[in-house]
């Protein structure tokens, strides 16, 4: 499972240029699949038999698109514009590393030295308009020579275990719940399921909606990650969710208020099998639930989150056993799902 | 080793202002096959020297600054790291930063960043106040207390990479890559017949006030320094710095600088054919060593060779190979023109 997740977080797949991650899982997932296909969106739709074909039809569903950047422009000193792929917070950008294009042409997203800011600058950050990536070209030419307009780019890859069993990597949003669904299909099932992998859920839930249409489920389990703000300084509900406290099972976020007896059946299912759960204490962020739920005559949405760290950056942090309990947590209402 | 691996080697090491053991055991080790005499002092400086046997010989003293920027943890709460900063940090750089704290073992963790969510309108698109940032290392509150007292330090994970055509990036190159280019010259000096003694200063702590150069050229008495440092680069946010990386070293002159001594350096740039780039330092401190040195007893003969670098303070500074071979090209002949 980690190391399904792992490997998932060090492939590319910013928004619109999810290729190397469905490559991959294309790969795992066809000695498994009684029915595979991709969509000109390039969702990877993959249909598995169980032990049962249930009454309704259900979808597991995941996004495997990451959020980045963009090139937009090469100056003529070889510096790259970008803008921004996802929502981003402009304040992970300043100094760190990326990798730029298929080639993974390695770079910097540069910011004058401290010492040449006024005090007023160095306490604000210039719009993403105003920064670049500095990949070490002397000018235009030699830049053109590994990259071009339209490149996307990606956040560092390392992967690091540390402390108390987390994990620090990009991308964890929403590889984790690409890891699970791909351990779910490589393993026997209680009942016949569909798994959508969808493409451009950071850039408005775009894959999904098409997913959605083209599987037509009748309930569907959203795997996902979600932030968390458990940090100091940050009280009450506003930390949204703890790392440690289990996996997240939300009633409502931005984009969907989920299936009340869907979500009563997860918490039961949760706490009749020893695995910690907790609910989101704001109102916050969405999931591809949004577009599933209201596509074709509607379908009944539930989901499952992994609480991270420093989402949407380059150095998100998850507990790796809350990662483990989602795919637990996933089996046990595919088990119920064949009742 | 060539330049480019040493360089990584040096910036791979951990040593903030007053922590830099690490990288004076790693030179030390390093420069011991080449030195006469390899030596420290109560701050913890790097001194290797060689000498040529000649009677009357002069001291000559070739200085580039061992510590990095970092941050040293002050408390633990809910199992998180508050901290203050050793040197020059750029607070825009902080968040969901990762670092090496540095306990025995080293601990991995990342700086957390607060989420848009929990921003005023007002915060956003402001970079926090580090007071309001942690340090993530994974662990409990209990945990963190027991394995990371105060006082313990931190620094940027990472080291340097190679960048493009012959660019280097990464953290520590302030100054770590001018400690390699002297490191450099001093090994190929040392294979040479000179008619003066060298010196291979590393020195500690100049990102807190050149405090570890003061006390060596006291120790060292040297007769003529040259002190290498960086220099800001240009960049597109910065187009009015006059140096520019991949230009060649900056040749410094001001009241901080020897003036006859940098005449000669442009002397012998030119007939070497080593390209370099001028720098007016104005004022009296250049914010280098050379204002340590300079003033050191009854005076020392100093000149401020300047390695031209993007980014300075950040973890991903950027400096160009092919000025620091340039720096090891001009330190040489300058040393080895030097007479009894």
């Amino acid at each position: 499972m980690l190391d399904t997740m792992e490997t998932l977080c060090c492939l590319v797949g910013v928004s619109g240029g999810e290729d190397e991650v469905r490559d991959y899982i294309l790969e795992r997932a066809m000695p498994c699949a009684d029915e595979i296909r991709t969509d000109p969106m390039g969702n990877l739709m993959v249909f598995k038999k169980g032990a049962v074909t249930p009454g309704r039809r259900v979808m597991l569903c995941a996004h495997m698109d990451e959020v980045g950047l963009i090139v937009t422009d090469v100056t003529a000193e070889g510096y790259l514009r970008f803008a921004e792929a996802g929502g981003l917070d402009r304040r992970v950008l300043v100094g760190k590393q990326v990798y730029v294009g298929t080639d993974r042409v390695p770079g910097v997203v540069g910011s004058k030295a401290v010492h040449l800011t006024t005090a007023e600058q160095r306490k604000t950050l210039p719009p993403v308009s105003e920064m670049y990536i500095d990949i070490g070209a002397a000018d235009r030419e030699e830049a053109a020579k590994s990259v071009s307009v339209g490149d996307l780019v990606a956040f560092d890859d390392t992967v690091v275990r540390f402390g108390d069993g987390f994990i620090k990597a990009k991308a964890i949003d929403d590889r984790a719940g690409c890891a699970t669904m791909l351990e779910l299909l490589e393993s026997d099932l209680p009942c016949d399921c569909w798994f959508a992998f969808t493409v451009q859920e950071e850039v408005g839930c775009r894959g999904a909606a098409i997913a959605a249409r083209s599987v037509e489920p009748d309930v569907s389990l959203i795997l996902e990650t979600t932030t968390a703000a458990d940090i100091p300084g940050v009280e009450g509900a506003k930390r949204v969710c703890q790392l440690g406290r289990g996996v997240v099972i939300p009633f409502m976020d931005r984009g969907t208020i989920y299936d009340r007896e869907l979500y009563g059946l997860l918490g039961r299912l949760a706490e009749e099998n020893g695995i910690p759960w907790q609910t989101k204490t704001m109102i916050s962020g969405g999931t591809d639930g949004s577009a599933v739920q209201r596509s074709g005559a509607g379908v009944r949405v539930t989901a499952l989150s992994v609480p991270v760290r420093n989402i949407h950056s380059p150095a998100s942090v998850a507990k790796v056993s809350e990662c483990e309990d989602q795919y637990k947590l996933a089996r046990l209402f595919l088990e119920e799902m064949a009742k | 080793m060539e330049l480019a691996e040493l360089t990584k080697r040096l910036c791979g090491l951990s040593g903030p202002s007053g922590f830099e053991e690490p990288v004076r055991a790693w030179i030390a080790e390093y420069l011991a096959p080449v030195a006469d005499e390899v030596r420290t002092d109560p701050m913890g400086n790097m001194i290797a020297l060689k000498r040529c046997g000649k009677p009357g010989a002069k001291l000559a003293l070739l200085d580039a600054h061992m510590d990095e920027i970092g941050f040293i943890v002050t408390g633990a709460e809910k199992g998180y790291l508050s901290f203050g900063m050793l040197g020059g940090v750029d607070q825009r750089m902080l968040p969901a930063r990762e670092v090496r704290v540095l306990t025995e073992p080293p601990l991995y963790g990342v700086i957390a960043t607060m989420p848009p969510h929990v921003l005023t309108e007002e915060e956003k698109g402001r970079s926090i106040e580090p007071d309001k940032l942690f340090i993530d290392v994974g662990l409990s509150q209990e945990e963190a207390v027991r394995t990371v007292p105060p006082g313990t330090p931190v620094v940027y994970a990472g080291s340097c990479e190679m960048l493009g055509e012959g660019m280097l990036c990464g953290k520590a190159l302030d100054d770590r890559a001018c400690a390699a280019v002297i490191i450099k010259a001093f090994e190929k000096l040392s294979q040479e017949e000179l008619d003066v003694d060298i010196c291979c200063l590393v020195s500690t702590q100049e990102e807190v006030g050149h405090r570890g150069a003061k006390t060596a050229a006291w120790g060292l008495r040297p007769d003529v320094a040259l002190v290498v440092d960086v220099t800001h680069g240009k960049t597109p946010d910065a187009p009015n710095v006059p140096c520019s990386c991949g230009k060649g070293p900056a040749i410094c002159m001001g009241p901080n600088i020897n003036s006859a001594l940098s005449k000669e350096l442009f002397a012998l740039a030119r007939d070497g054919k080593i390209p370099h780039q001028p720098k007016a330092e104005p004022g009296g401190n250049s914010g280098t060593n050379a204002e340590a040195i300079q003033i050191s007893r009854e005076g020392v003969v100093t000149g401020l060779i300047g390695l031209p670098l993007k980014y300075m303070h950040s973890p991903v500074e950027m400096v160009s190979l092919a000025d620091m071979e340039a720096i090891v090209e001009l330190l040489t002949a300058y040393v080895e023109g030097l007479e009894v």
